[in-house]
């Protein structure tokens, strides 16, 4: 019998990937120390679109077994998913690649031992993760480590703010002296940061895993309600955090040390040491989350048999995907790459991923020889289809608001 | 011959005329027992007139939801019909490769049923 808290394990670590990768760390503190709070409305729109369809791919995976890759091949047919799975593999793996190489910085932040010996380590040490602990284990380790994030709302309340200002930041403006190309173009990626097609991936086959069934659907949503508005909190946080110290002094962000620059002034040593096993736990449960998401779609797209519930012998293929990835992720880390410059250009994958993503699962959500009477009501097909409509149209405007203001300059 | 040999392949009726693409196969499951269930034997074809794109599973059922995307793929559908596998005449040669457009086409019987596509 799994307790209360841990029955929600499965959203936070999901909600982790998404919000609180190593690129998603840094893109909030960088947004928080040029824009403020006034981006703060976008998380919150994306934090109700990934509950919109990880509820509804959580409901399929309990109702009907199948996660959510597998429903994409049945409904989109073999091209047009390959065309999905080709643009969410580079989405997955360029994340993975962040990952690996922000768990090295976190450990450097902890050792001051230069990232780049951390890089293999890190590898293997997901890898032994990925081979060996259980589903469970692994989701609840990370998820309740990466709580320790939690030090960034801590450090907002310690640094005593102007609430008022602070409060007035919330509403959404540009700043005068950002344009507003930039502004939205930071706006397209926290938004796309919320959204990502891994996440649905990965909880609908985390769903499977879990053993979910018809009487799991109250679990599922319980993990969606916890899950992502507490990813969505503590990625506001962090802005917040930035607001409120690197604003006012002119600091502008661009490596995950300054993250801890706030957390430094409010908590001191302590909090900071807190803070830091946070990020070594977010990045590495982010890291887990895309490498298991690379064996779950071409697993599910090629008909392997996937799972962590099945040993690594009954499922080869799926674990030698994972393999690949990693050897990837090493080898690109390798080469000198800034990690984190890295997920910029996922974005443009994004643009093909999603639509072919939510809109299979939007389709199969409604289907009564999958659901029986847990089909869609009105108000999640509403919702459903305004953010489809959102993600096209943030889709569209990704490419050439990255171009024009070459990737937020 | 795999599933790939017929999906997306146009289709042509006795005198060459074009009726669609292959948008999705229909088998059942009443073969000779297999590992965990009989083993699938292709039933009929599934053509749609306008465009080799997925139905997305709508042909199967009256299913009227979400909107507006499901009016959308079945005015897109529309005149989509079911063909038995013993209404076709012949197939392309999968090993022959990409030949000319109407040579690989599959082609119906003079005298083919187009059937309602619902279940």
């Amino acid at each position: 019998m799994k307790s209360r808290l841990l029955t929600v394990a499965l959203g936070i670590l999901t909600a982790i990937g998404g919000f609180l990768d190593a690129g998603d760390l840094v893109t909030n503190a960088v947004v928080g120390s040029r824009f403020g709070l006034s981006l703060a409305w976008v998380v919150l729109v994306g934090v109700v679109g990934i509950c919109v369809f990880a509820h509804m791919s959580g409901k399929v995976a309990a109702v009907s077994g199948r996660a959510t890759f597998e429903v994409i091949r049945e409904r989109l047919g073999p091209t047009t998913a390959g065309l999905n799975l080709a643009a969410s593999l580079a989405v997955t793996v360029l994340t993975l690649v962040a990952e690996v190489g922000g768990i090295a910085l976190a450990l450097q932040l902890a050792s001051s031992v230069d990232h780049r010996l951390w890089v293999p380590v890190a590898a293997l040490a997901v890898w032994l993760v990925l081979w060996r602990v259980k589903f469970n284990l692994m989701e609840n380790v990370t998820g309740l480590l990466g709580l320790t994030l939690v030090g960034f709302a801590v450090a907002v309340f310690l640094l005593g703010p102007d609430w008022g200002d602070l409060a007035a930041q919330l509403v959404p403006q540009v700043p005068v002296q950002e344009s507003a190309a930039v502004y939205w173009y930071f706006a397209v990626a926290l938004f796309g940061a919320a959204m990502t097609p891994y996440e649905v991936f990965f909880f609908s086959s985390g769903g499977v895993e879990d053993g979910w069934t018809v009487k799991d659907l109250a679990s599922s949503r319980l993990n969606v309600m916890v899950g992502f508005p507490l990813g969505g909190l503590l990625s506001v946080s962090i802005a917040a955090c930035a607001a409120i110290v690197l604003l006012p002094a002119g600091i502008q962000v661009d490596s995950m040390s300054q993250l801890t620059l706030p957390i430094a002034e409010a908590g001191g040593t302590l909090l900071v040491a807190v803070v830091i096993v946070g990020l070594v736990a977010a990045t590495f449960g982010a890291a887990l989350e895309t490498a298991l998401s690379t064996g779950y779609t071409l697993s599910q797209y090629l008909g392997w048999s996937w799972g962590k519930f099945r040993r690594p012998a009954r499922a080869p293929r799926f674990h030698l995907a994972m393999i690949l990835a990693l050897v990837v992720a090493v080898g690109v880390l390798m080469t000198n790459v800034d990690p984190i410059a890295v997920t910029e250009y996922s974005v443009v994958f994004s643009a093909v991923a999603l639509p072919l993503t939510y809109l299979p699962i939007l389709v199969v959500a409604n289907d009564p020889e999958y659901m029986g009477e847990h089909v869609n009501g009105r108000f999640m097909n509403v919702l459903g289809t305004v953010y489809l409509f959102i993600l096209v149209v943030a889709a569209l405007a990704a490419i050439p608001l990255m171009i024009v203001t070459e990737a937020g300059g | 011959m795999i599933a790939s040999d017929l999906l997306d392949v146009p289709v042509h009726d006795e005198a060459g005329a074009h009726l669609g693409w292959v948008v999705d196969l229909r088998f059942v499951l009443d073969g000779a027992p297999d590992t965990f269930l009989a083993r699938a034997r292709l039933h009929a074809l599934v053509v749609s007139p306008r465009t080799r794109t997925s139905f997305m599973g709508f042909e199967r059922s009256s299913v009227r939801h979400p909107w507006p995307v499901a009016p959308i793929l079945r005015w897109w559908h529309r005149g989509t019909f079911l063909v038995h596998w013993p209404d076709v005449a012949r197939v392309p040669d999968p090993d022959a490769g990409a030949g000319p457009e109407d040579t690989a086409a599959i082609v119906l019987r003079a005298e083919f049923t187009a059937y309602e596509p619902g279940l």
